[in-house]
């Protein structure tokens, strides 16, 4: 038995292994809690994210169609020149967020673009709905990191409570007992010795 | 005057049919459409290389149309002359010149800006060349003073103060508003219906379109912007300025009447390009029903110039959306030659 391998059959020892036990045991007891909320976020989330996705899906067909018709109302030059001519851009901040101690990245948009004045009215319907879908696709992103870390997040709580259950605490469980036996073992064998040495000391009086 | 109405009927079997359209329109792919295209009077086309395929095709539908145009141009009296090259030729000079400007505001290159101008010899302005090389945005504004687009050079303050271009691109408009006009008042009354007209009910559609721009760049809290509409012609200045400040554009476009209730019909929808389709079915139906009045003045030479313009609209299109891998029905909508019935 490997795991009893280096145990010191002592009182001490045995103390200091019922105390950590315990104290794995409350562990566990919180890893699976932590396990089981996990769950429920994950399972709560990809139903937002299916939601989401069908709603981007959506929206994106209809942007789509919205920058086909600028097309084919200006023509490919026209629509790139004016496109061209939009200097402020879309800026980003990347932040750090967490959920149940798993961190995921968090985008906040500092500034968006202004078209309404550089670009013709039909460019200028097609670019709202890009724009609109571009901050869904941003969170949506987003969302999706978040839900794969807790996937993550998840598979490895998972594998700890099943390593304490099935392994850990098995294992500590029958060192202890094997301490306890060896104990009792010797606190038999200090009987037998107390009482042969009594009778011996009987014998000679 | 005989000679060019004459050469025009020769000319308007030349354009594409709607049947031509329609099968042009239903071929699988570009490589198909281009040889569909060399079947009818374009010929074989070129493509550049190192362009996109469709951007190439629109510049081979500009050159064909201004080839058209200048062989009308040759043989009309002077004065008619004069109205198509300001209609045509100016318009797409505003275009380039528009295009300048906005190339150097974002700082492309005199290559960049080259490739997307409108493929024509400068009409009123110096070399496009020489602009899209210019420094900056102050030494073009420079090389146009003394020109007849020196108003748009005074516009540098403007343009300064907002740091944007649109004050520069309001005064080219306004220029070209105000030279159509003066070109069109030259001319004899009866040559002169047919022009107006058109040019009426483009400028009101279009400053229809600006003024609901307005009302959304209001909502979104943008600043206003000085007096927009210049020439204003069956659609009034009170009903634009309603307009912009936000009043209810059903009960605006409804109280406008035939014509404009059908062909700004699609906002309801949202459909803006849908709106300028319907303005050039609409150009379609007037000078149609101007040459069944009259099929023997200067309204079979407009028609020729008319057409011409629509289908080159259409092709380039019909182009892109084939580049694109779009099949009829996505886009047929947007195009008016093939639907004519």
């Amino acid at each position: 038995m490997s795991s009893k391998s280096g145990v010191r059959p002592t009182k001490g020892y045995l103390m200091e292994m019922q105390r950590s036990i315990v104290f794995i045991e409350r562990g566990t007891e919180f890893l699976k809690l932590k396990r089981d909320h996990l769950a429920k976020e994950l399972s709560e989330s990809i139903e937002v994210l299916r939601g989401r996705r069908r709603l981007l899906l959506n929206n994106l067909q209809e942007a789509y169609k919205a920058v086909q018709a600028a097309y084919l109302s200006l023509g490919p030059t026209e629509v790139e020149s004016q496109a061209n001519s939009i200097r402020s851009t879309l800026d980003i901040d990347l932040l750090p967020k967490s959920v149940m101690g798993v961190q995921y990245p968090y985008i906040k948009i500092l500034s968006r673009p202004k078209v309404e004045g550089e670009l013709d009215i039909t460019l200028s319907y097609a670019s709202d709905k890009v724009y609109s879908i571009l901050e869904e696709i941003i969170r949506l992103a987003e969302f999706e990191s978040r839900v794969e870390r807790l996937a993550d997040e998840l598979g490895k709580t998972n594998r700890k409570v099943n390593a304490l259950e099935n392994f850990v605490i098995p294992d500590m469980k029958a060192v202890i007992k094997y301490i306890q036996d060896k104990l009792d073992e010797e606190q038999m064998e200090d009987l037998v010795r107390i009482k042969l040495i009594g009778g011996a000391l009987a014998s000679e009086r | 005057m005989t000679y060019a109405v004459v050469r025009s009927h020769a000319l308007l079997a030349d354009l594409l049919t709607s049947h031509q359209m329609r099968s042009i329109t239903s071929a699988d792919s570009l490589e198909e459409f281009i040889v569909q295209l060399s079947q009818t009077p374009y010929g074989q086309v070129n493509l550049e290389p190192d362009v996109n395929p469709s951007t190439s095709l629109e510049r081979v539908f500009y050159q064909k149309f201004i080839e058209r145009i200048v062989k009308i141009v040759d043989i009309v009296p002077s004065r008619i002359g004069e109205l198509l090259q300001t209609y045509y030729y100016m318009r797409f000079e505003t275009l380039n010149l528009d295009r300048i400007i906005r190339g150097k505001f974002s700082d492309e290159t005199p290559q960049e800006i080259q490739a997307s101008l409108v493929p024509m010899m400068p009409f009123k302005a110096p070399s496009y060349q020489a602009l899209s090389e210019a420094g900056d945005m102050d030494a073009l504004l420079e090389m146009l003073k003394g020109t007849n687009y020196d108003v748009v050079a005074e516009k540098v303050t403007a343009y300064k103060q907002y740091d944007a271009i649109w004050p520069l691109q309001l005064e080219l408009q306004h220029l070209y508003s105000t030279t159509i006009l003066k070109t069109v008042d030259k001319l004899p009354r009866d040559q002169r219906y047919l022009i107006s007209k058109i040019v009426e009910l483009e400028a009101d559609i279009e400053n229809f379109l600006v003024a609901i721009k307005q009302s959304r760049a209001s909502k979104e809290g943008e600043g206003s912007k000085p007096e927009m509409f210049d020439v204003t012609y069956n659609i009034s200045k009170d009903v634009l300025h309603l307009v912009v400040n936000g009043a209810d554009i059903r009960e605006a476009v409804e109280s406008l009447g035939k014509p404009y209730s059908d062909i700004l019909a699609p906002i309801y929808e949202g459909d803006v390009a849908l709106i300028r389709t319907n303005l050039r079915s609409q150009i379609y139906k007037t000078v149609s029903q101007a040459r069944g009045g009259n099929d023997f003045g200067f309204n079979p030479i407009m028609a020729y110039l008319v057409f011409s313009e629509l289908e080159k609209d259409d092709l380039t299109g019909v182009a892109w959306a084939k580049e694109q891998g779009l099949q009829g029905e996505e886009f047929l909508k947007y195009l008016v030659v093939s639907n004519i019935s």
